[in-house]
This record gives structure tokens, C-alpha cells and sequence, in this order.
């Protein structure tokens, strides 16, 4: 398996990182420590920090900085947004579809059973008209990168992605520490974000919403891992973070709790899972949801963003069927390609992966933040006997692809550059007048040696990512 | 502005001005502790620290015996004490973490600064007397940094009553509470006024509260007596700790809120008959009728009129 150093092009330093490998090389000693130790109490007094579950002692911990910053060149760059944008738009045409006639299904292109049975599919939102029929306006695609010319798309986050606040906050951090490098470097801007945002937030209005639309962000709270996101998001975008206890249905209608009495909200921006937005309509023990929400939302009184049983569309079931799925409804062939994957309820499939399940990742078909994974590579042999059985048990839950070369990038060690594995993830934006992204997105940096996992549950760390005009 | 935000401005000033009231007092102990000759004294002086702070019980229930450095380690740092210092610093930055989008990023930055300065300054009990100086300034160094990146950041909007409503809700109360505590040494007693240990529990009285020097100003170099001190403690509108201060505020605020939401509130209208009623009184009449009583019931009107904002403001239903 080779890997991918991305700044290398046959032993020579690539164009894209020429001069920020020349400045890096050229720094005195010492410099990175002094300007880490800078970046870390910056971000601390802002106070960007996740919470990591099941972490008793410390419930804030903050996500580790690297600043060597990843580049992509804006030629490269625009072949990712193409990809992106198209992948999109495919998405939430499936989601419109399976939600109304399930075309798709007719067609036997995706096996019925696969979505109808899927624990993310939601029935209650059968045959109901979505407001501009966008069900998933806000998407973050996780991408890796193989060669200097291929770019693959890894998963789909269509329900409520996060890292976005990483995104802006690193080139704050970067403009901040090494204000030099952007006069001399032509870096496209990421602020936009928050006004991308809004912009497409107010298109979604709700049936009966005829004044100006109150937008606001519902949070699980302050303990979750991405309450900083949130309150980010809201402080940026001038709109309300609230919680469930905030809110309040009255004859079917959504109102805040405020200072001068109700008022009524048109756009829940939502950041918590489709289970817990309504303990009426879903789970019942949920206390972080609001009672009637989800008839609110169906009476057209109020959107709910993303729209409940959205997760259909980033399944790891249905994410093997994407190329179809692009070429189903917008008659394309896909831009970005999926990495290669072996689907465990398919016979000839299983035979092969059982075969050489020491040379491929294993993931469960629900799971994600990197938990309910085996890195064949590097499992024990019992761990590996352990899936096998989970297989061979449960075939319709597992998928397995080939272990990575996820290209790497060099990290600063203290007085060196060490390469390491990074991914990218853009956040696609999708209101019913256009679909975009701002030049750029969030890299994620597995920091310990070799590794391949990248999440900041489990030891990743975040790095600036530019698009460079050439 | 969301109900729950108003709320959480309110406590989060709430809890600040209550670490800043701890400090004072615990620097009162301190002196009092370094005069020669006043063991008993010091006892009772740490005794009434805990009874103004409203923790005896909770203490008790833990120590089982009154220590100066278990009472010490008990309102700065312990975790099980609600009102300790460490916990009103944590609880006033949650409370701001909440609604981070509410305040500017200086006041966070304050608040957060010193949640986070807060950790090393946490000392083991053993050594606590000898560190007790350094770590009282740096409490009342904090406070008065997130008041002022208050004062000179924050819009001047509803938000901003509601920051300075909690601050002067935690003033009356602490105010009065102290008195409350003390009551007994301002009463009248013919053998011991005008004596030195009288003068000296009167002086240690206004330095927790940070007014000793304010008082000579405002009185001038005449003695010391009970009358005076009800006076400026409690009618004496040039004095910031004293209570006509805070209703004057506290009814200044309503009262821009009663303007900027165009409604009428039940708050307001009691605390400017309050407001009213003290301008009208005078020392000697509250000496008169009962100091004690007239706190207790100071303490239970002013608590009757918060439930009136939390109705109002923080429930958010009409």
C-alpha cells in the first residue's frame, strides 16, 4: 500500500506547497512551540473546547491545533465542489423520492428492503410535502484523497454535521498567528459560511409563515459535544440558540418562550437527533425535545432542518447504491467516486470479504465517529474472529472497504515536519434558489503515527485548509 | 430576548457579586484573626461569617466543629458547599456559557479567564490562612474585571438590565444579611457604647462591606455610633452597599424594562413604593421599631418582587 504525500511530487516539493514548505523549513527554532502554546490560550479564552463522552474527569477538552496548514489548489478544488454540489442535489432527490413514490424502488435499482427497513427511515413522514421539497439542506461529505488526481468520497452526513465552527475558527487562529503568509499567499476566504447559511435557512419557509421568518438553532445543551458550534452558529447568523425547554407548541403552532411573552418560531435550524425532537411523536423518555413539535412541523406551521428521517441518505447501506443514485435522478455520471465497497449481504461479496477480512475495514452499516470499526491491518487476530462472526450473523449490517492510503500531510513535531493522515470534509449548502460551498472545509489529522482514524473523539486534531489560487 | 436567557444573565451577575461579597468577608475574618487577644472573639466572628453566608447548617452537617481553616476551605474552595467561591465562579460562568451569545466575547473572556485561573489557585487547607491574602485580592481583581468589561462592553439593552438586576438583588440580600447577622452590636447598649471593643466591631462591620473608608468620608471624623451606621447602611444613597442604593437601582432598571417592552409589571410598582417608603424613613425610627424585625421583612419583600421578574421575565408564558 503506498501512500499519498501530498506535498511530494516525484521527490519534488508540489506547486501548491512550495512556499509554505520553503516558510516552514525556514522558521527559527522554537517559533511552532511559542506560536502553539499562543493558539492554545486563544482558543481557550474563546473558549472552543468538545466534550468527549464518557470522559469523567474532564468534560472540556480542547480539539488539537496543527499548523501546518493542508492545501488544495483551486483547480483541484473546483472538480471537489462540482462533486459535491452533484452529490447533493442527488440526495435530497432520493429523499424526496423514497418519502412519496419511491421510484427508485420500482425500478430495482435499491433493494425495497434496504430503506423501508432501515432504522432511519421515518414513517410518519410518508407522503408529506417538505417545504421546497429540501430535506437535508446542510451536508457535509467526508472526502479523502488517493493520488494526486483522485478524490473519493468516504461518507455522507446528511442529518446534523458538525466541525463547521473548526473550520472558520482555524483560519482565525492561522490569520492571527502568521498574519505574513496570507499577504503573500492569494487564500480564498471561508467567512462567508454564516451568511451562506442564513441565506439558505430563510428560502425554507413553512407553508403558513407570511412575514419575515424567525429562524432560531435547537441545541441538546450546553453538555454536548458541539454546544460551541452551535452557539457559534446562532452568534454569527444573529439568530436564537435555543433549547427544547424554550420552546412551546400551542394549537399546533411553535412559539419561544421570551421576555415580552410567546413568539412564533418558522425555521428550527435543529441540531439534535430525529428521536428526540418531539417526546410525543418519538421517543417518549427525550427531555431535551418539545411536546407537539413534530404536528407543528407536519400542519405546516413551522420547518424543522434537517428534515426528520433524513439519515436514510447517509447510511452506509445506501451510500454503496450513491453512483446509481446520481445517475438515477440527474442522469450523470458521478464527479467524485466512491471508495470501493464490499456489501456483506450480498453472498459473493461476503465470501470475499470473510476472505481476507486482514486486508479491508470493516464498518458496521449504522455506525459513525469511527466506533463500530475494524482496521483489518491492524486488529488482533481475536478482534478479527469477532467480526467475523458478527458477519457471518448479521450480513445486512457490515460493509467493508479496502484500508485507505488516506494521503497524508506533515504535522509540526517540535523542531520537524512529520507526515500524517488527513481527510477533508466540506459543509454544501442546498437552498431551493442554489446549491454551494465556500473554497474550503475541515481537515481532520489522525495525530498519532500510521494511524488512519481522524475523529476527535479518538486522538484526531484539525489543520487550516486553504484553496489556493494559482 | 429568550426567557431563559434573561434568567441566566440575572444569576450569572447573581453569582458574581456573591463571590465578590464572600471575599470581603473572609478578609474581615482574617484581620480579625491577626488581633491579638480575641480568641473567643474570632470564633464568633467566623461563627457569624457562616450564619451571614447562610451555609452554618451546611457546614455543621461536614465539620461537625467551627475550625478557622475548615471554615476557610469551606466558602473558598469546597465543591459540596453551594455558595462557595469556587462554585459561584463555576456556576456564574455556566450560567454565561448558556447564552455565550448574549454577552460580548470580553465579558466571556473574563469569566472564562477566570474559571480557568481559578485551578491554581486552589490551595490545600493546611496552608490556606497564609495564602488566604493573595487569594482574596485575586477574587475581588476577577469581579471587578468582569464588571467593568460589563460596564464598557455590553450593549445597553434589556440583556444589560438583567446582568445589573442580578447584581443588586445579591447586594440587598448580602447587605441585609450582614446586618441581620450583627444586629446585636448596633443595638444600644448603655454600657458599651463609645467603648473600644464597641468601635472595633462597628469598624469591622463596615470593612466587610468595603465601606469603612467611605463611611469617614461621608460622616467626617465624628464618632462612630449605631445611629450613623443604620443610616449609611442602609439609607444613604451615596453609599453603594447600602440598601436604599440598590432599590434605587433595582427600580431604575425595572423601570427601563417596563419602557422597553411596553408592558407593565408588578415588580416595578412594588419596588418603587419601597423605594418611596425608604426615602422617608430615618435611622432612628427603624432603631425604634425593631432593626431585626424591619431586615427580616426587608429580606422577604425583596424576595417577593425576584418571584415577580421570574413570573414575568423568566417563565416566558403570558
Amino acid at each position: 500500500m503506498s501512500i499519498y504525500n501530498e506535498i511530494y511530487k516525484n521527490s519534488k516539493v508540489r506547486k501548491p506547497y512550495n512556499k509554505i514548505f520553503d516558510w516552514a523549513k525556514s522558521l527559527p527554532e522554537n517559533v511552532i512551540v511559542k506560536k502553539k502554546n499562543e493558539a492554545e490560550s486563544l482558543f481557550k479564552k474563546i473558549g472552543i473546547t468538545f466534550s468527549v463522552y464518557n470522559n469523567f474527569d474532564s468534560t472540556e477538552r480542547l480539539i488539537p491545533f496543527d499548523m501546518f496548514p493542508r492545501i488544495i489548489s483551486s483547480s483541484e478544488w473546483k472538480k471537489i465542489e462540482k462533486g459535491v454540489i452533484q452529490r447533493a442535489v442527488a440526495i435530497n432527490a432520493f429523499l424526496n423520492d423514497i418519502y412519496h413514490s419511491a421510484e427508485i424502488v420500482k425500478a430495482e435499482i435499491i433493494p425495497d428492503y434496504l430503506i423501508f427497513k432501515n432504522p432511519a427511515y421515518e414513517l410518519k413522514m410518508v407522503g408529506f410535502k417538505v417545504p421546497k421539497r429540501i430535506y437535508s439542506p446542510i451536508i457535509g461529505s467526508d472526502i479523502v484523497r488517493i493520488n494526486e488526481k483522485t478524490f473519493k468520497i468516504l461518507e455522507d452526513n446528511c442529518r446534523t454535521p458538525s466541525g463547521v465552527s473548526y473550520m472558520i475558527e482555524n483560519r482565525e487562529i492561522m490569520m492571527r498567528m502568521f498574519p505574513e503568509l496570507f499577504e503573500k499567499l492569494k487564500i480564498e476566504t471561508v467567512e462567508n459560511y454564516p451568511v451562506y447559511l442564513l441565506e439558505t435557512l430563510k428560502t425554507l419557509t413553512p407553508l403558513k409563515c407570511s412575514n419575515e421568518p424567525k429562524i432560531v438553532i435547537l441545541t441538546p445543551g450546553a453538555y454536548n459535544s458541539a454546544y460551541y458550534e452551535h452557539s457559534f452558529l446562532a452568534d454569527l447568523m444573529g439568530v436564537e440558540l435555543v433549547q427544547g425547554s424554550d420552546l412551546f407548541v400551542e394549537n399546533c403552532i411553535t412559539y419561544m418562550k421570551t421576555t415580552r411573552g410567546p413568539e412564533k418560531v418558522d425555521i428550527i435550524y435543529r441540531r439534535i437527533d430525529d428521536r428526540f425532537i418531539d417526546p410525543i411523536s418519538f421517543d417518549n423518555s427525550s427531555l431535551i425535545g418539545v411536546p407537539g413539535l413534530f404536528d407543528s412541523y407536519k400542519s405546516g406551521n413551522v420547518n424543522i432542518c434537517s428534515a426528520p428521517g433524513s439519515g436514510v441518505a447517509d447510511d452506509k447501506a445506501i451510500y454503496t447504491f450513491m453512483p446509481e443514485i446520481i445517475k438515477f435522478y440527474l442522469g450523470e455520471e458521478p464527479i467524485l467516486e466512491n471508495v470501493k465497497t464490499w456489501k456483506c449481504y450480498k453472498e459473493e461479496e461476503r465470501k470475499y470479504v470473510l476472505e481476507n477480512l486482514n486486508k479491508l475495514v470493516v464498518k458496521e452499516v449504522h455506525g459513525s465517529g469511527g466506533y463500530g470499526l475494524m482496521i483489518g491491518s491492524t486488529s488482533s487476530r481475536k478482534q478479527i474472529e469477532e467480526f467475523r462472526k458478527k458477519i457471518i450473523n448479521f450480513p445486512e449490517n457490515y460493509i467493508a472497504q479496502p484500508i485507505l492510503s488516506l494521503s497524508s500531510v506533515p504535522i509540526f513535531l517540535k523542531n520537524s515536519l512529520s507526515p500524517r493522515h488527513v481527510d477533508l470534509r466540506p459543509f454544501c449548502l442546498v437552498s431551493s434558489r442554489k446549491t454551494r460551498l465556500v473554497s474550503g472545509g475541515l481537515t481532520r489529522v489522525a495525530l498519532k503515527k500510521n494511524s488512519l482514524v481522524v475523529n476527535s473523539s479518538q486522538g484526531g486534531g484539525v489543520k487550516d485548509t486553504w484553496i489556493i489560487n494559482e | 430576548m429568550l426567557s431563559r436567557t434573561a434568567e441566566n444573565l440575572f444569576w450569572s451577575a447573581r453569582y458574581i457579586e456573591r463571590a465578590d461579597s464572600l471575599a470581603r468577608l473572609l478578609e474581615v475574618g482574617y484581620r480579625i484573626s491577626l488581633i491579638p487577644n480575641t480568641k473567643s472573639g474570632y470564633i464568633n466572628e467566623w461563627q457569624s461569617i457562616l450564619e451571614t453566608s447562610g451555609i452554618k447548617e451546611d457546614y455543621l452537617e461536614k465539620y461537625k466543629s467551627i475550625t478557622r481553616e475548615k471554615i476557610i476551605f469551606f466558602l473558598l474552595f469546597d465543591g459540596e458547599n453551594p455558595s462557595s467561591i469556587t462554585n459561584c465562579i463555576k456556576n456564574a460562568r455556566e450560567n454565561i456559557r448558556m447564552v455565550r451569545t448574549a454577552v460580548t466575547l470580553e465579558v466571556w473572556n473574563a469569566v472564562n479567564t477566570s474559571f480557568h485561573e481559578l485551578k491554581h489557585n486552589i490551595k490545600e487547607t493546611k496552608n490556606i490562612l497564609k495564602e488566604l491574602p493573595q487569594i482574596i485580592e485575586w477574587v475581588k481583581k476577577q469581579v471587578n474585571l468582569i464588571r467593568g468589561t460589563i460596564l464598557n462592553t455590553q450593549l445597553i439593552n434589556d440583556g444589560y438590565d438583567f446582568l445589573i438586576l442580578g447584581t443588586y438583588f445579591e447586594r440587598a440580600d448580602f447587605t441585609a444579611r450582614i446586618i441581620n447577622v450583627k444586629y446585636f452590636i448596633l443595638l444600644p447598649s448603655v454600657n458599651y457604647v463609645g467603648s473600644e471593643v464597641d468601635n472595633f466591631q462597628w469598624s469591622m462591620m463596615l470593612r466587610s462591606i468595603s465601606s469603612y473608608r467611605a463611611f469617614k468620608w461621608a460622616y467626617g471624623q465624628e464618632e462612630i455610633n449605631y445611629v450613623k451606621i443604620i443610616d449609611f447602611l442602609i439609607l444613604n444613597l451615596t453609599c453603594p452597599r447600602s440598601l436604599i442604593f440598590s432599590i434605587e437601582k433595582i427600580d431604575h432598571h425595572l423601570g427601563r424594562l417596563v419602557k422597553f417592552y411596553k408592558q407593565s409589571s408588578n415588580a416595578k410598582n412594588k419596588i418603587k413604593f419601597m423605594y418611596k417608603n425608604f426615602k422617608s424613613l430615618d435611622a432612628t425610627k427603624i432603631s425604634d421599631q425593631g432593626l431585626h424585625e424591619f431586615l427580616k421583612f426587608f429580606i422577604k419583600d425583596i424576595d417577593l418582587i425576584y418571584r415577580d421578574i421570574e413570573k414575568k421575565y423568566f417563565f416566558g408564558i403570558k
